[in-house]
């Protein structure tokens, strides 16, 4: 992962000011930097998004292909992930040097919308055991600039809130041969229900307090951060430890607690925008790259 | 512009506020007034995929009306606008203002006819328009393009789709249809208030007038304030043009359809429907093929490889349910109990009116009667319509016997199209006249199809009138080379530049000659021959460089590869290119220098190939020579000049090389052709004769022979894959029986195991007291032989001419008439480096397209070729009146025998059998085969007298009848020329010495 080398002088300024709930940018423990919200901003994918968080910068573009049903899931469809870490990112990422810390986000990923109900993966079946909607998340991480996990989650959910999946119909005819049929109508399309879809809050334990959205110097005074899924509701569908320093168990609580109550008002926050945009409709004027 | 912020404790300011950039339309694309949006829209692929496709799409401001003299729109320098300043179109009673028309897409689809008229000037043909007709009608398409290209029509496309203000997105819940129409109404509406503004300053009123036919559009546009009009009250309202209104295609409104008169065909079923049941196997899709003799009876070929049911019968009116000849349609098969077998009866649609049904009835139950049961067929039902592949067809009108009707039946002159009824008001004017009918619709209701008029061609026997129907029935192109044509060719006047002499050879010095037969004007091929140093001969075929002219690509070799070849009528020819190139630059006249593409030969004196080269060059050709005088000048032992010199070594090297080939098994065949003596004054034949051969013609086309083989074979090593070539098939045994049987009735044997044996086996076929018989076999030979045709070689592994007896050969010598040779020349041309390739010349699939054209022009070409001769023949028999003749039997029919008279070369047919005649006593034997007739039995081969007059009793298809004369058969007694139809009569005489034989 992408990281600063910090001088022990800087590092203990760093935790000194946590120790009094200022830090270097002048956010308290439990303040979210600015984000930048925008969808649809790739054409040509079923959905889009892009979000800057502090210096981290991340796409989503969401893909609906048709594809066969899982066997053990004939009437469901199913998500994919795939993360690429762009070198512009950090000239670590260039070659393969990237490949770990993606495939590591994606098993992330996996594991939190595994969670039964986080999508309606139902609605992706057009024709059970034979054809469903394959949902493709590829996440291209642009800039890091610390809290990765969690730009990537907000990201994704408003990637998946603005995915657009053409509605289709199957005909079958007397012999019981189906043909798939494309409404030519291009508005006619299948929303997704994110309320559900969780997001992600990373709680880096820094000193004897902990903080959220860690910027890379804050990271780098971290010895061991919990990785928390919330959904919009407060409920907690995942959790996982990261770092080579340990946590005792009543931070432990401390932290979901923490996590529960920020991961909530992101939510809100972020659903707020969401709709706020869509309400704008086509008059919206589109900002992309090169805003 | 729009940014969220996201943000989960709003009790500090964050770090950065987004900042505000000017929005992208700025900074995309070069232009200041470009903007750029995009479409997106949704396909499925053929793998079943659903993919998302957007196109950036660019609106732009500086898009100019059209309109003459516009003051608010930028001028684009070099291009001519299209709508004139002040509308000089018809005056119409409806708006007598200036005006501009603005038609919609169905409008331009089915009124295409009334368009091209020169009376419609100032139409706005919008983009919308034009893309939607593009993906539904190509013919049409190109139609109008070519209207619009016609700065006499005053028509301007306007590209309101990249318009600023004329642009709009499909809305929610609206049709790609619905929002097609409404981008015309927000069209038209944006001339209407910008053609306001004009007026402002020159006190003018121009209107732009919608044209549509669809009903609800037209209330739509009428709501937003905009003058619409159907056509037919556009039409109408014009005062002085009441004759166009008989062009007009009667499309009825679909849906609305109140019937009157009973429904007399069952409905079609729709497309998706037949689709899915053509999947499932219930529906077969085939093409309709109408029977000509009989107009209640069709077969459809299916499609595919299926083995059984290749062929099915169609019998009755509602089983033939409105298909047309040549559609593709799907076919439903009858239970096994109710296939029946193709009659062998002639009927001739001649109903009026639609009243007839009951009697239709009583007809086809003629048609089931006298069936034999092993003669049933797969039969079927037609239920839907795949695709129509109506064309306007040629034919005369049959006026209603009802005065002042303007309803009347159009005769085709296809017998396997039916008759249209078409709505004129000009019945009279047409009476006579050939004219041209488009179909536009069948109703279920209607015994006939409903069409309109679209064109007069002139009265019906007159000889450019008929040469025009004859062309348009076999689809030749014809029409005048359009201005966009032209405008490749070099400018004139022409002369050869430096640039061009590079990769050339300059073979000036050569005494180069041309042969030619008299009149020729489009030569492509001049010859020479020289000794050179070493003893050995230097042989040079030069062919005109035609692919120098035509480069790939551009209008004019586009326009070449759809005409394909030349066309030859008698008095007339069709060019494929156009003159300047066929009779001028590319033609190798004498003393001039023009462009050749050489293949030069080094040869010894057993005319065995040393060395092939293949140059571009420059000639200077020293004698252009008629076939006479070539061989006036080989003959004559006085003159030694160079060129005759030339042609000596010429004439005795093809005569080594002659040998060689039907040593190797090449066939010599033979055709009867015909040559008209033409009135220098009328151009009517006064004269027919056979062709004469002489030895130089052969010489020349030995030397053909040798540069197709030498070229084939140089572009089939260099380009296994792309090779344009021409193969002939090896007919299947069978082909030969009749060949076989009719030589053994003459006491000889013809082997047909391979070509050479034929060819010797042929040779041998003399009979001493019979000289025409062996010409009269190689007649036969011919046409048991299969159609050459051009192939390219990557898409076939059987390369053999069977009838040049050479594994391999192209047509590389005659450019200027066939497309093909320009193809092979191209190919050479980069074989030897002397030009650069393009990438349709390395695509093998394009190739095969191309040479499916072109053999299929060159078979129409043939027929059209044909058809002038059979035309010029009945012109010359019309003067002649009743001619007696002596003919040879070519082959019996089971009613009749076809014969030959040498001396016209005119084949035709000899019927015993027809209508309102007692039918003389028939007996057939297939074995020899032979057909007596009452008591006189008739041989392949017999000598007889014909008489040959012509029969005009159907205007529409004059033929020659013959008749015989003798021997004289014994039936009615009616004499031989009074009887207005073939058959024959009248004691047989020669009989006794045949029944010997």
């Amino acid at each position: 992962m992408a990281s600063v080398v910090l001088s022990d002088a800087e590092k203990l300024y760093i935790i000194h000011g946590v120790q009094e709930d200022l830090r270097v940018d002048g956010r308290g423990c439990e303040d979210y930097r600015c984000a930048e919200v925008e969808t649809d901003v790739v054409s040509n994918t079923s959905g889009s998004a892009r979000v800057k968080l502090g210096h981290t910068d991340i796409l989503v573009g969401v893909k609906a292909e048709m594809g066969t049903p899982k066997l053990e899931k004939p009437d469901e469809g199913y998500l994919e992930f795939f993360v690429d870490c762009s070198a512009n990112a950090t000239p670590e990422f260039e070659g393969r040097g990237g490949e770990e810390l993606g495939t590591e986000i994606a098993s992330t990923l996996y594991r939190i919308f595994s969670s039964e109900g986080s999508v309606d993966l139902k609605s992706l079946c057009i024709n059970p055991g034979e054809h469903c909607w394959v949902l493709y998340v590829d996440v291209l991480l642009l800039e890091c600039g610390g809290n990765l996990f969690d730009a990537i989650s907000i990201t994704v959910k408003a990637a998946l809130f603005n995915t657009r999946i053409p509605k289709v119909r199957v005909l079958e005819d007397e012999e019981g041969s189906k043909e798939i049929e494309l409404s030519d109508d291009p508005y006619d399309c299948i929303r997704l229900n994110v309320e559900d879809v969780p997001c992600i809050v990373t709680l880096n334990k820094i000193g004897y307090r902990h903080v959220v959205d860690a910027t890379l110097q804050e990271e780098a005074c971290s010895l061991a951060s919990l990785l928390i899924a919330i959904t919009s509701k407060g409920a907690l569908t995942c959790m996982k430890k990261i770092g080579k320093g340990s946590l005792d168990p009543e931070s432990i609580f401390e932290m979901m607690e923490t996590g529960k109550k920020v991961g909530k008002s992101l939510h809100a926050s972020l659903q707020k925008v969401l709709d706020e945009e869509e309400s704008l409709g086509t008059t919206r004027q589109k900002v992309g790259f090169l805003g | 512009m729009r940014r969220g912020r996201a943000t989960p404790s709003p009790r500090r300011p964050g770090g950065r506020a987004a900042s505000r950039r000017a929005p992208r339309g700025t900074l995309g694309g070069g232009r200041a007034g470009a903007m750029l949006t995009s479409r997106t829209f949704l396909k499925r692929t053929r793998a079943g995929a659903v993919v998302k496709v957007v196109r950036e799409h660019y609106l732009r401001d500086d898009i100019p009306c059209g309109a003459d003299a516009c003051p608010l729109c930028p001028v684009r320098p070099g291009q001519p606008l299209g709508l004139e300043a002040r509308p000089s179109g018809a005056a119409s009673s409806l708006c007598p203002g200036p005006h501009y028309l603005l038609p919609d897409t169905n409008l331009l689809l089915h009124q295409i006819d009334i368009l091209e008229d020169p009376v419609i000037k100032n139409v706005i043909v919008l983009q919308t328009v034009l893309q939607e007709v593009r993906s539904r009608s190509a013919p049409v398409y190109k139609r109008i393009r070519d209207v619009i290209g016609n700065p006499e029509k005053h028509f301007y496309s306007f590209t309101n789709e990249h318009h600023r203000e004329t642009y709009i997105q499909q809305e929610q819940g609206e049709s790609s249809n619905d929002r097609n129409d409404r981008a015309i109404r927000v069209a038209v509406k944006w001339y209407s208030e910008h053609l306001k503004k004009i007026q402002n300053e020159e006190n003018e009123d121009i209107q732009v007038i919608f044209l549509t036919n669809d009903r609800n559009n037209k209330e739509k546009a009428l709501e937003e304030g905009i003058t619409a009009y159907t056509c037919e009250e556009y039409i109408k309202s014009l005062i002085d043009n009441p004759d166009l209104v008989d062009r007009l295609a009667c499309v009825s409104d679909e849906g609305k359809e109140i019937e009157s008169g009973k429904i007399i065909f069952p409905e079609h079923i729709p497309l998706s429907k037949l689709q899915q049941g053509i999947k499932s196997g219930i529906y077969l899709q085939g093409t309709y093929r109408a029977s000509r003799e009989n107009y209640l009876e069709a077969t459809v070929w299916v499609h595919g490889d299926a083995e059984e049911n290749k062929e099915i019968i169609i019998q009755g009116l509602k089983h033939l349910n409105r298909a047309v000849h040549e559609d593709i349609v799907a076919v439903e098969l009858l239970a096994k109990d109710e296939w029946v077998a193709p009659s062998s009866v002639v009927l001739q649609d001649d109903g009026q009116n639609e009243d007839d049904i009951e009697m239709e009835e009583e007809k086809e139950n003629i048609l089931k009667a006298s069936v034999n049961k092993n003669m049933l067929r797969p039969t079927g039902k037609v239920v839907g319509i795949i695709k129509r592949n109506w064309r306007p067809f040629c034919g005369m009108l049959s006026k209603s016997q009802i005065k002042e009707a303007r309803r009347h039946l159009f005769i085709p002159a296809d017998r396997s199209i039916p008759r249209i009824r078409i709505e004129t008001r000009q019945a009279d004017k047409l009476e006579g006249q050939r004219i041209i009918v488009a179909i536009d619709g069948w109703p279920r209701n209607s015994r006939y199809p409903n069409g309109h008029f679209v064109k007069n061609l002139g009265s019906a026997g007159d000889k450019e009138t008929e040469t025009e129907v004859l062309l348009l029935e076999h689809d030749v192109p014809h029409q005048p080379f359009s201005q966009n044509v032209l405008s490749f060719l070099p400018k004139m006047p022409w002369s050869i530049t430096e640039k061009d002499m590079k990769y050339r050879e300059d073979l000036r010095h050569l005494y180069v000659c041309s042969v030619d037969p008299p009149g020729c004007t489009d030569i492509d091929d001049a010859l020479h021959c020289r000794e050179i140093e070493n003893g050995n001969l230097e042989v040079g075929v030069h062919i005109a460089d035609v692919s120098h002219f035509i480069r790939p690509g551009n209008a004019l070799d586009e326009e070449s590869a759809r005409r394909g070849t030349t066309v030859y009528l008698c008095e007339k020819r069709i060019d494929m290119v156009p003159e300047l190139l066929s009779s001028n630059l590319c033609s190798l006249r004498s003393n001039v220098d023009r462009l050749a593409f050489s293949c030069i030969w080094e040869m010894n004196q057993k005319a065995e190939i040393l060395k092939t080269r293949f140059t571009k060059s420059i000639i200077n050709s020293k004698a252009s020579l008629t076939y006479a005088e070539a061989q006036m000048r080989i003959d004559s032992a006085a003159m030694n000049d160079d060129i005759t010199v030339s042609l000596r070594g010429l004439n005795k090297l093809a005569k080594i090389l002659k040998k060689k080939r039907i040593d190797n098994g090449a066939l010599t065949l033979s055709s009867p052709e015909v040559r008209f003596h033409m009135d220098s004054e009328t151009h009517d034949p006064i004269d027919l004769q056979t062709k004469e051969l002489r030895e130089t013609n052969s010489m020349v086309e030995e030397f053909m022979l040798l540069a197709n083989v030498s070229v084939a074979q140089k572009i089939y090593d260099e380009f296994p894959e792309f090779a344009l070539l021409r193969k002939h098939p090896a007919p299947p045994p069978s082909n030969y029986d009749i060949l076989v049987k009719a030589a053994k009735s003459k006491n000889l044997e013809i082997k047909t195991d391979s070509a050479k044996a034929l060819a010797e086996s042929l040779d041998k076929a003399e009979s001493p007291d019979f000289p025409y018989l062996n010409t009269l076999l190689r007649i036969l030979t011919t046409r048991c032989m299969m159609q050459a045709v051009y192939f390219c070689s990557g898409m076939d592994s059987d390369f053999h001419h069977y009838g040049l007896a050479s594994p391999i050969y192209t047509h590389f010598t005659s450019p200027i008439r066939r497309y093909a040779d320009i193809i092979v020349h191209r190919l050479l041309a980069v074989a030897i480096g002397a030009d650069s390739t393009y990438p349709e010349l390395t695509d093998k699939h394009k190739l095969a397209d191309l040479c499916k054209n072109l053999n299929y022009r060159h078979k129409m070409a043939q027929y059209a070729q044909r058809a002038s001769v059979a035309f010029h023949t009945q012109l010359f028999f019309k003067t002649k009146g009743v001619v007696n003749e002596d003919a040879y039997i070519l082959f019996v029919r089971r009613n009749a025998v076809v014969v030959l008279i040498p001396k016209y070369g005119l084949e035709g047919t000899v019927f015993f059998e027809e209508k309102d005649k007692p039918t003389p006593k028939l007996d057939y034997n297939s074995e020899v085969p032979s057909l007596t007739v009452e008591d006189t039995t008739l041989c392949v081969f017999d000598k007889v007298t014909v008489s040959v007059t012509l029969d005009a009793s159907n205007i529409q298809h004059q033929k020659i009848r013959m008749e015989l004369v003798e021997p004289k058969i014994l039936a009615s007694g009616v004499p031989a020329h009074l009887s207005t139809e073939t058959s024959s009569n009248n004691e047989p005489e020669k009989k006794k010495k045949k029944l010997q034989q």
